[in-house]
């Protein structure tokens, strides 16, 4: 008899590194985010975070929703904190704990890119991990490098919104050729995980790239977080993807029958104002990022 | 165990500048923070009713055997089947399962094959299940010692095999009286051998004695037995004798010698014997009497031809034992009537004189009715002529003190009559029903005898396909149970249906969505951002004083067992208590 106990849909790990009472919106990609990834790296872990929505989620003083250590740094230092703190930690010889920078799109892509490319190409041993909701979110929706081209924020409003593409920061880091870089999302927690386990057992700078949704700055209901996740997977907006040692590429969602673009946008009113020629721009352009990405997965080196 | 009564939370005393740390370290946690009170909706665990197990006469729990079934756990796949019907391995084979009409994954691929699930269960069941579990079972489930009642029921049928089989498990005393020499009513004389073998009707029958039911066999009500003879001596009876009493066709010469009933037909067949039978045979009728009847000629090697008088659509035989008949090669005239029976010197039957009809506005039954063409009179030659064009109840035999309706006895939905201690259950109430309708009735009658609760389905609220989120299936097609060949078939009583195998059965559970009731599939707990889903074991709670009613979990539930409410409703709701 072919027993099968479990009936369920994902094998994350059961235990919790973080308490309920954090701060977060409702429906917080960024909080759900730090849940997985701790379960992932488990109690070893020190996290570093520099000024982000994570500053505060974590809770002000005298409280504090991680079960591990986390150090506060300045916006521009999540990488280069981290990598200070893990050689400290090597010269005490506590060789077994994981230093996790946890920082957002717009400490990673924009102000904190330099101190980030400083430690790849010192290969520091630190895991970095970009939680990307596409704006400043935590001083009120500005636009970041990570803010797709057409989307609003406050600061490129609807009658002016961004004219400029996202910035590929996983390719950047690709280009450091760091021994591992992927994406992952939340409506593949096991996904999720699997990386944070991988890149847990790699020595050198690894950065991870989470599309993690914010449902105050996207205008979007909250239910639908996890949903807008998979949207972003299986429409090519948001390939799922790894990069070893800057040229091994490994897609991990391929869709059989790409979603249009179009029921991903629909969804969020940051990107209500568009027009049916721009969404079409929009598809073309993702049409094309994703046959670059596959003509990558098929080098062979 | 929610977060608080894990943890106990303090703030710090931090009154005077001294109580600070140097530098800006935490001291406690966020579980000082009831975010909880952020929250506007709250999502709510409530299973709702599949649509299947609403349709199902017996509202059986379908996802929830399935989901045993697919965990390796067929004993409670088994016992959750009985709680609503003691006979899945006869439902299984002979229900015409409306259930599968309203599955929602038809719209979404093919509707699951329960029947073929229902049928294997059954199988293992019977095979497995001791009596001494079965009384164990419903010993747990019955609270207290009841006083122990002595029950008469009369018939054999799937009703009062039903009524006696949750009276007897429960240990009172249940006598039947039925009027032939054998036992299972027209699961035995009326549907024949190659859809329900005699071995699994025996099988469940010889379940009952040994559960301690005494069955009378020969006994007839109104000629051996009255009803206030039984009032007598009875706590309770229960009349079960179906209807039995077959439609003159009501033309000339339909007493010729060479019309046979076609119930009559079928029991002669099903006890052994041999009818007599011409070689051209035509069968009138266009339920599922006359479908059974022309197969069987069939099988006895003769070529039945079915004469009805609407056409396809209207035919109230169940359209899989049509097809299945037509696939054997037996053909359906239809819009003809039957005018006059055609008999020789003899008074014998030799043709049988018929006119064509066409269909004109619908009738009492909301069916379109058929109107007779003139002058379009013509004669089928045949020998024997089987008429099925229905059965009703006798109501002959009961005293004038019961109240009737137009077709059967009057009964409520609990069974009971207007005649204290008196109820009726099956067909002889409803009129020509089925099985499963028969054995609802036989439930509800027994609850009720033993002052208990019926069973329920699980809310009001019938989840539709739009209420799923397909996200989280894949398609899948449905898995066909094997089935005899057509050559095999003639000229033979074997079984047609073959049914699943052990790995067929689960597969096909699998593909089972559980509408509306959890099945532990754990979205919800993995996709908390609050962590305010606990999970114990196989047990969800949501932890209120931190949800924040962001509807995530209820969203990616993907069957809707989880609904959001808005709090000041519930706050309302407490208030008023
Ligand atoms: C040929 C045929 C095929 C059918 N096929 C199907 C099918 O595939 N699926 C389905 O769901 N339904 C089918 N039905 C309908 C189904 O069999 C009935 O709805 C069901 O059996 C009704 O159950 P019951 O217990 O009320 O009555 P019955 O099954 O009719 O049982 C009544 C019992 O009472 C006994 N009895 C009668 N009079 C007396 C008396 N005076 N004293 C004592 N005992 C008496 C009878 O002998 C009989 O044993 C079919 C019916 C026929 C005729
Ligand atoms: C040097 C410096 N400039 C500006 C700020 C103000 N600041 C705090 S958080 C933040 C936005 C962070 O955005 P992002 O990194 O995308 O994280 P998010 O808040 O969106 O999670 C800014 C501009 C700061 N703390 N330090
Ligand atoms: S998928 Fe399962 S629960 Fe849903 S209607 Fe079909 S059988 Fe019932
Ligand atoms: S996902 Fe968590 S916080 Fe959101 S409604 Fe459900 S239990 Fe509440
Ligand atoms: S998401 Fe899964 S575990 Fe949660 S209520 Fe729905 S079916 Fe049950
Ligand atoms: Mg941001």
């Amino acid at each position: 008899m072919n027993i099968k106990m479990e009936s369920r849909n994902f094998t994350i790990p059961e235990k919790e590194y973080m308490f309920p009472g954090h701060v977060a919106c409702p429906g917080c990609g960024g909080a759900l985010a730090m849940r997985l990834v701790l379960k992932a790296l488990g109690e070893k872990t020190i996290v570093v975070i520099p000024a982000c929505c994570w500053t505060i989620i974590d809770g002000p003083f005298p409280m504090h929703s991680l079960h591990v250590p986390v150090y506060h740094t300045a916006f521009e230092t999540a990488a280069v904190a981290a990598s200070g703190i893990k050689a400290a930690l090597e010269i005490q010889g506590k060789k077994d704990i994981t230093v996790l920078a946890w920082a957002g799109d717009g400490g990673t892509l924009d102000i904190g890119i330099q101190s980030l490319s400083g430690v790849a190409e010192r290969n520091d041993d630190i895991i970095y991990a970009c939680y990307d909701n596409e704006a400043y979110m935590n001083t009120g929706i500005q636009r970041s490098s990570a803010t797709p081209k057409g989307a609003w924020t406050t600061t490129t409003p609807v009658g002016n919104p961004k004219g400029e593409p996202k910035k590929n920061i996983s390719e950047i880091m690709i280009s450091h050729r760091i021994p591992y870089v992927a994406t992952a999302t939340l409506a593949y927690p096991d996904d999720l995980i699997n990386k944070f386990r991988k890149a847990q057992q790699i020595k050198g700078t690894k950065f991870i790239h989470i599309f993690a949704p914010c449902p105050t700055g996207w205008k979007m209901a909250p239910e639908l977080m996890i949903t807008i996740c998979r949207l972003a997977v299986l429409t090519n907006i948001f390939p799922l993807y790894e990069c070893e040692n800057g040229v091994k590429y490994t897609i991990n969602i391929v869709p059989e029958k790409p979603i249009p673009v179009r029921e991903y946008l629909k969804l969020q009113g940051r990107f209500s104002h568009l027009q049916e020629k721009d969404i079409e721009q929009i598809q073309k352009t993702v049409d094309f990022e994703f046959n670059l990405l596959l003509k990558k997965a098929q080098l062979i080196v | 165990m929610k977060w608080l009564e894990k943890y106990k939370v303090d703030l710090p005393n931090l009154n005077k500048e001294s109580d600070y740390p140097e530098w800006a370290i935490s001291m406690t946690s966020t579980l000082l923070n009831r975010t909880g009170s952020w929250r506007t909706f709250r999502p709510v665990y409530e299973n709702k009713t599949p649509p299947c197990s609403y349709r199902c006469p017996v509202h059986e729990k379908i996802p929830i055997y399935c989901d045993y079934l697919k965990r390796g756990m067929i004993k409670e796949a088994y016992f959750t089947i009985i709680e609503n019907n003691p006979f899945p391995a006869i439902t299984g084979r002979v229900c015409y399962h409306p259930c599968e009409l309203e599955c929602n994954r038809k719209d979404y691929d093919e509707t699951l094959s329960i029947h073929n699930i229902e049928r294997y269960i059954g199988d293992w069941g019977l095979k497995q299940v001791s009596v001494k579990e079965l009384r164990k079972q419903s010993a747990e489930k019955s609270k207290g010692s009841q006083q122990k009642l002595k029950i008469a029921i009369i018939g054999s049928g799937p009703a009062g095999m039903t009524a006696a089989f949750y009276l007897a498990c429960e240990g009172h005393t249940v006598t039947v009286y039925e009027r032939q020499a054998k036992l299972g009513g027209l699961l035995r004389y009326g549907i024949p051998a190659y859809r329900l073998p005699k071995k699994i009707l025996d099988n469940e029958i010889n379940r009952l004695k040994l559960l301690g039911v005494n069955f009378q066999t020969g006994v007839s009500l109104g000629k051996d037995i009255t009803l206030s003879m039984l009032k007598e001596k009875f706590d309770y009876v229960i009349i079960a004798y179906g209807a039995h009493k077959n439609r003159a066709l009501g033309v000339p010469g339909d007493d010729a010698i060479g019309v046979l009933s076609g119930l009559e037909f079928l029991a002669q067949v099903n006890s052994g014997r041999k009818p007599k039978l011409g070689k051209r045979v035509l069968i009138i009728g266009g339920g599922n009497t006359a479908i059974d009847a022309a197969r069987v000629a069939l099988r006895l090697k003769r070529k039945p031809v079915i004469l009805y008088r609407r056409s396809r659509n209207e035919m109230p035989a169940n359209p899989q034992e049509v097809s299945d008949c037509e696939k054997e090669g037996i053909k359906i005239e239809f819009l003809v009537a039957p005018v006059k029976v055609v008999t020789n010197k003899k008074g014998k039957v030799v043709g049988l004189e018929v006119v064509k009809m066409k269909l004109g506005k619908p009738d009492a039954s909301g069916r379109r009715a058929p109107v007779p063409i003139p002058n379009s009179n013509y004669i089928i030659n045949c020998d024997t002529i089987i008429t099925a064009i229905g059965e009703q109840v006798d109501l002959s035999i009961i005293p004038d003190e019961l109240e009737k309706t137009s077709w059967g006895i009057a009964a409520g939905e609990d069974g009971q009559t207007n005649l204290d201690r008196v109820y009726a259950i099956g067909d002889c109430v409803s009129g020509p029903k089925t099985v499963t309708e028969a054995i609802a009735m036989g439930r509800k009658a027994a609850m009720n005898i033993m002052n208990k609760n019926d069973v329920q389905v699980f809310s009001p609220y019938i989840v539709k396909i739009s209420d799923l989120n397909l996200s989280y299936f894949s398609h899948q097609p449905q898995t066909k149970a094997k089935e005899l060949s057509l050559s095999a078939r003639k000229g033979s009583f074997k079984e047609i249906h073959l049914g699943f195998s052990e790995n067929e059965s689960i597969k096909e559970a699998e593909r089972c969505f559980s509408c509306g009731v959890c099945n532990k599939c754990d979205n919800c707990y993995v996709f908390c951002p609050d962590l305010a889903v606990i999970r114990d074991n196989y047990e969800y709670e949501i932890d209120y004083d931190f949800c924040k009613g962001c509807g995530v979990c209820a969203y990616e539930c993907p069957r809707k067992a989880i609904t959001m409410i808005e709090d000041s409703q519930i706050i309302e709701d407490n208030s008023k208590e």
